[in-house]
């Protein structure tokens, strides 16, 4: 689209090109941020406005078989929170697991233009796709699960390092992924394999393979570090929610030694203990976590904060899943994928009151409020897991009001503080600069998004106009403006128009004779045919090819 | 036999929810026929034989022959001035045909529903009772050390369901293939799929849910009485040495059919088995799946939820989805006369529904798709002929257990194929209506978006 | 005198009528009573289209024709008497916190589903989920009366958690499935597979029943709360007679794969229990 538009008035906060709140203009045409645009350009008038890139959700379950079976599993978890048709946009359901249609208008109408799905079986991509192609406004892309694949596992218990990434990169390339992901690595095999056992050391053997996780984990972040791949190493450790995983949590970034990984949903993974009575409980080790986070720049993290209230756990964790049932649920489900994964799904409701839910709550706090390097500790409730992303409103509001975030802590259960380091951070609030590091600019550089997150000459033209008010969580529930490649899609808090946004991918180059290795692989083991597996590029429909963040 | 041969290796065949994707296709390009389906079962040999490209009109209006165009303007008519209307079937087409299908629905605020109402219906409703432990086929063929069929007929209803997924093939751990395996079949009668099991459990007819229960006691430890012979032809001792098996077998799998689902207690019948399988973890990894009858059912299943939020059986009259087996499922809809139009896509309702519905059926406008001449298609005030969809027609589809095909057509056909008549429909219907209906009616209490 | 609707019209499909409601209506003359929404297919409505309204609001509400396509009558009711002189449409009386609903006539599917308190009575039958909770979700009724004449569907008071549902006929298969808490009495014949899944709750039948494997005798005896149960619903015009109250009867534990903390109460008649 040729639209030409100005935003004037503004308060502008662009972290990335060092602009924090100055009142500037921003000129948009054909769909990019532009120095100046003619005077017969639509203006907007931002005044009393604070002006952002759109938002950037780094991690979050949004599209795909796990996504799906979680939606059909439990109708009434929306049945009660419908999303109207207009007259040009789609009807959906909400609550923990929105329908498609739903999901990308209801992230526009927080001000979010980027989401990034994080947890997609290379079986299954074609059916992210689908969904995603389904999912309106957003500009999207997705993590492929690697870390308990068997080719790969078979390649490296036999030394077969450079074979390994011509197949990584293959694997990222055929199924259109943006980077790789690993999940309690080696735990699946432990699961299908062994009667739904679990792997708890980084140095335990993957049975029948001659491996550990220290060793999977390493070639990963190896593999993708000299890929070159914008994104590195997407990883969810060992032992998530177990009490004391901070030392695996430790132990696996130190495996990075200085090169990047990304530990995600890191508050799940932020747990000392002491004796209980039947069993250890949880505490806060926050600031270990945080500490190491801030004094070791090649890592990165998302929070993964826990806000109370219904929502769903949905992981390719499975024995992770099936512990939560004990607590969560009435249903469950589990689905293994061939060859690849496993994933579990636990409907599941944080209250106040428990002390575990209310320590999470306190955790996922505790690492924003102690993180020194908003770039590198970024906003995330792993979407719905923690929390829904209708709750980032109020999240936003807990970090940049201490007041607020007091009343809050005076409804939760007290023993559970009291084992947590809250109480230490309370003099911490976030700025509006902050928030659009950890919200915008950040996950725009940790993806390696060069055009997104940024305000300047070249950006994508995805850009978030928000009224000032004092309560910061009204602020960002309802933006007055968004704009998306250009587009005017919100105006005065409605949509205007339709819009579908892109695909984001990555090709790392590979050596195409490496289907030789691949394919009597396939045949052997797989369900379907090797020809049959990669994704075609008619699923791409708008896409964007990202390329490697070196040459 | 012509010159003029294509060999299509890797087809997929959609005859059934197997969705078997390592078919090779010898196609005679002059007569538009497939003359060899290397690796089909005999249905799917059938499904690629009987799919040539007929001599048909390529719509009929109240019988009289029409173009194409005309069809789509008197059926997007039909469907903007509807009150209540139904687009049923979906089964047996592409998931892009059945997105704009769902599309229509939530244009002109109508009702929407898949064959899976009257198929494994009863257990979707199920898995939103009890969820579900499952696996992919090649996790099945992989690991499966224990195999139990129940009230399903594989050997005549999904043939290479045994020979390329859970009976004869060798997997990674399972060696040995059938050897290693033990195959558990139970039924109410003998079937030509009863030779093929270890062990075959005789059920009394309607008694399937009573020895689901007990076997689901027994694994929790609870006593059961012996007279549970008398109940359901199966003994107290048979029953005990199902559940050691299933205790102690390292990768156990129950796949269940229409046995279940269509016989007295349905949707309990197959939340039974489910829960059974979720018992089971306790012990050891267990899976259950339901074994899918049309080819791309699971698509159909998919596409509604996550456009809607639910399976089937959805009502998008007030301007949002809202999900209600019973009352929005599309043979209750017809039997009760309560639907004022019908959209019926690659699926012959008159053939099989109840006499109330198909009565019913005759009453109301009817529009069709399909590529062959049905029943449904002759009661129709609109029939359109398409091309069939995995052979002339590419697009993807669902396997039973989740796994996303992408179709290889092996030859074009004149007609458009559903995708393109339902874009078509839509966009006429958005012309006439000026957009999708606006919603009516107070809001659920609870409020919305 | 009351609100009186009297229906000219019957709809060709079904109408969602919520606002036929004692509460919706509270306070409102015939005339604007007449314009209230009614969803009728993919339009909207009025009442008046489908009823001729006369009278005036006073707490109660009569509504005269045939309803068995007019759906979610009553729905959300917290007070007041409406009483159906015909056959009613599904979802009657949903949701519902307080006041009468009566129903000459027969009823349909989902009466009472997901009520939370007052009273339904449905002098004909009814159909399936009498006072059941709607799919997927684990509660469903939290409290409330149903009495129902004539017979019942499968599903009776699925996932119910509390109150009082009873029917004076027979009634269908997985009674009580799922159940929460609550007493559920059938005076008529039950189905198969009664309490299947029940945690807790009461089931109570005047006639041998076949039960589920997993439910155990336990005694045999005269229940004090039945019969003050049964004289309550005797009052209400159930067909309860000396024999109902006087019993014994014979109590079943179940579910065993549940908490197996609920019963099934079967009168123990001459001819003796089976099972």
């Amino acid at each position: 689209m040729g639209s030409l538009l100005r935003i004037v008035n503004g308060r502008v906060y662009d972290p990335a090109n060092g602009i924090d709140g100055e009142v500037r203009d921003v000129c948009i045409r054909d769909g990019r941020i532009v120095a100046d645009v003619p005077p017969e350009a639509r203006r907007i008038d931002a005044r009393g406005m604070v002006v952002m890139p759109g938002g950037i959700d780094i991690h979050c379950h949004i599209a795909g078989t796990k996504v799906n079976l979680a939606r059909k599993v439990q109708p009434e978890d929306h049945r009660h929170d419908v999303h109207l048709r207009t007259r040009f946009t789609r009807s959906g359901t909400g609550g923990s697991v929105p329908s498609t249609f739903a999901t990308g208008y209801r992230y526009a109408a927080l001000g979010y233009t980027t989401a990034m799905e994080a947890a997609v079986t290379p079986l299954g991509a074609r059916s992210t796709l689908e969904e995603l192609n389904d999912t309106p406004v957003l500009d999207k892309g997705f993590f492929v699960l690697m870390g308990n694949n068997v080719l790969l596992f078979k390649l490296l218990q036999e030394g077969r390092m450079e074979e390994f990434r011509h197949v990584l990169a293959w694997w990222l390339s055929v199924t259109r992924a943006y980077a790789p992901k690993l999940v309690n690595p080696g735990g699946d095999e432990a699961w299908k394999g062994h009667r739904n056992a679990n792997i708890t050391e980084l140095d335990a053997r993957i049975e029948p393979f001659d491996l550990t996780p220290r060793q999977v984990i390493a070639a990963f972040i190896e593999a993708a570090n000299a890929l070159g791949l914008p994104h590195p190493v997407h990883i969810h450790c060992n032992n998530l929610g177990h009490s004391g995983n901070f030392e695996t949590t430790l132990e696996t970034m130190r495996i990075a030694e200085g090169r990047r990984a990304h530990i995600t949903h890191i508050q799940f993974h932020s747990y000392g203990s002491v004796a209980g009575k039947s069993r250890d409980n949880p505490t806060s080790r926050a600031r270990d976590i945080a500490e190491f986070v801030n004094t070791h720049p090649n890592i990165s993290a998302d929070v993964g904060a826990v806000m109370f209230g219904r929502s769903t756990s949905m992981t390719a964790d499975a024995p992770l899943a099936y512990m939560l049932r004990r607590f969560g649920g009435h249903k469950w489900v589990n689905a293994d994928t061939e060859m690849e994964s496993g994933c579990g799904i636990v409907p599941f409701t944080y209250q106040d009151r428990i002390y575990t839910n209310a320590l999470q709550w306190a955790i996922g706090l505790e690492l924003f409020l102690r993180s020194e390097d908003p770039w590198r500790m970024v906003f995330s409730t792993d979407h719905p897991n923690g929390g829904t992303f209708m709750t980032y409103p109020a999240l936003i509001r807990l970090l940049m009001d201490k007041e607020y975030r007091k009343e809050q802590m005076a409804h939760v259960n007290q023993d559970a503080l009291d084992h947590s380091g809250l109480r230490e951070c309370m003099d911490r609030e976030y700025s509006l600069y902050e928030i659009a590091i950890i919200t915008r600019a950040g996950p725009a550089r940790l993806l390696g998004l060069a055009n997104k997150g940024h305000l300047g000459v070249g950006a994508d033209a995805d850009v978030t106009v928000y009224e000032d008010a004092a309560d910061k969580e009204a602020m960002f529930a309802a933006p007055r403006y968004l704009v998306k490649d250009g587009n005017l899609v919100i105006e005065d808090h409605e949509f205007r128009v339709d819009h579908v946004g892109r695909l984001l991918h990555v090709e790392p180059e590979f050596d195409s004779s490496i289907a030789q290795v691949i394919e009597p692989f396939f045949e052997d083991y797989y369900s379907i045919r090797f020809a049959n597996y990669p994704v075609h590029e008619r699923y791409l429909h708008q896409h964007e090819l990202v390329p490697m963040a070196r040459p | 036999m012509s010159d003029n041969i294509r060999t299509v290796p890797d087809a997929t065949c959609t005859f059934c929810g197997c969705v078997c994707d390592d078919i090779v296709l010898t196609v005679d390009m002059d007569s538009h026929s497939i003359t060899k389906s290397q690796n089909a079962c005999v249905l799917g040999k059938a499904w690629f034989k009987e799919h040539g490209i007929e001599e048909r009109p390529r719509a009929l209006i109240g019988g009289r022959e029409a173009s194409t165009e005309e069809g789509v303007e008197e059926a997007a008519q039909i469907l903007a001035n509807a009150r209540f209307p139904i687009i049923y079937g979906l089964s047996d087409t592409t998931c892009e045909a059945q997105r704009v299908a769902v599309a229509i629905a939530d244009m002109i605020g109508g009702n929407v529903d898949t064959t899976t109402s009257v198929c494994h219906g009863p257990s979707g409703i199920a898995f939103q009772s009890a969820g579900e432990s499952t696996a992919s086929l090649g996790e099945i063929r992989n690991r499966a050390d224990l195999v139990i069929f129940w009230g399903g007929n594989p050997a005549e209803a999904h043939p290479r369901l045994f020979t390329r997924y859970a009976v004869t093939p060798k997997g990674m751990y399972v060696p040995n293939g059938r050897k290693d395996r033990t195959i558990v079949l139970v039924d109410v009668r003998r079937t030509p799929s009863t030779p093929v099991a270890d062990i075959f459990l005789q059920v009394k007819p309607g008694s399937d849910f009573e020895v689901l229960w007990a076997l689901r006691a027994l694994v929790k430890g609870r006593r059961i009485d012996a007279s549970i012979e008398q109940r359901t032809g199966v003994s107290l001792a048979v029953l005990q040495d199902l559940v050691a098996r299933m205790k102690s077998c390292r990768f156990g799998v129950l796949l269940f059919g229409m046995g279940l689902t269509m016989t007295r207690g349905r949707h309990f019948n197959s939340g039974a088995l489910l829960a059974l399988a979720t018992d089971l973890n306790e012990f050891t990894h267990f899976v259950a799946a339901p074994v899918r009858g049309h080819g791309n059912v699971t698509g159909a299943d998919n596409v509604m939820s996550w456009q809607t939020g639910f399976p089937f059986g959805v009502n998008l009259s007030r301007g949002y989805p809202r999900f209600n087996p019973g009352e929005f499922t599309t043979v209750d809809l017809l039997s009760r006369g309560e639907v004022d139009a019908a959209l019926i896509i690659a699926s012959d309702p008159a053939s099989n529904f109840p006499k109330p519905a198909i009565e019913h059926l005759k009453r109301i406008p009817v529009i069709s798709l399909d590529p062959k001449a049905t029943i449904t298609g002759a009661l129709s005030r609109v029939a359109f002929t398409t091309a069939t969809y995995g052979i002339n027609v590419a697009g993807t589809a669902y396997r039973m257990d989740n796994v996303p095909l992408t179709l290889r057509p092996a030859f074009d056909s004149p007609y458009p194929s559903d995708e393109e008549v339902l874009t078509a429909i839509r966009s006429r219907v958005r012309e006439l209506l000026g957009g999708n209906r606006l919603p009516v009616g107070p809001l659920p209490a609870g409020k919305a978006t | 005198m009351s609100l009186e609707f009297t229906q000219h019209t019957v709809p060709t499909v079904p109408i969602e009528a919520e606002t036929l409601s004692v509460s919706s209506l509270d306070g409102l003359t015939a005339a604007a009573a007449a314009k209230l929404t009614v969803v009728h297919g993919n339009r909207a409505a009025e009442v008046g289209d489908f009823f001729d309204v006369a009278g005036a609001p006073d707490g109660e509400v009569h509504i005269s024709g045939d309803l068995s396509r007019v759906k979610h009558v009553g729905a959300d009711m917290s007070s007041g008497r409406l009483v159906v002189h015909g056959p009613a449409g599904m979802h009657l009386g949903t949701r519902m916190t307080g006041g009468e609903i009566v129903v000459e006539g027969d009823a349909s599917d989902w009466v009472g589903s997901e009520m939370a308190g007052g009273r339904i009575i449905i002098r004909g039958n009814a159909g399936h989920l009498v006072g059941s909770a709607m799919r997927g979700e684990r509660v469903g009724m939290r409290g409330g009366e149903i009495l129902v004449f004539g017979s019942a569907g499968n599903e009776v008071g699925a996932g119910m958690r509390r109150g009082l549902v009873a029917v004076g006929g027979d009634i269908g298969d997985f009674t009580g499935v799922n159940m929460l808490a609550g007493t559920l009495v059938v005076l008529g014949r039950m189905g198969a597979r009664a309490g299947a899944g029940m945690r807790r709750g009461t089931i109570v039948a005047m006639h041998p029943a076949e039960l589920l494997p997993t439910f155990t005798y336990a005694a045999t005896y005269r229940p004090v709360f039945l019969r003050l149960y049964l004289a309550h619903l005797r009052a209400l015009g159930l067909p309860i007679s000396d024999a109902h109250m006087a019993g014994p009867y014979r109590r079943w534990c179940g579910d065993a794969i549940e908490l197996n903390r609920g019963e099934v109460l079967l009168l123990d008649t001459a001819a003796g229990p089976s099972t």
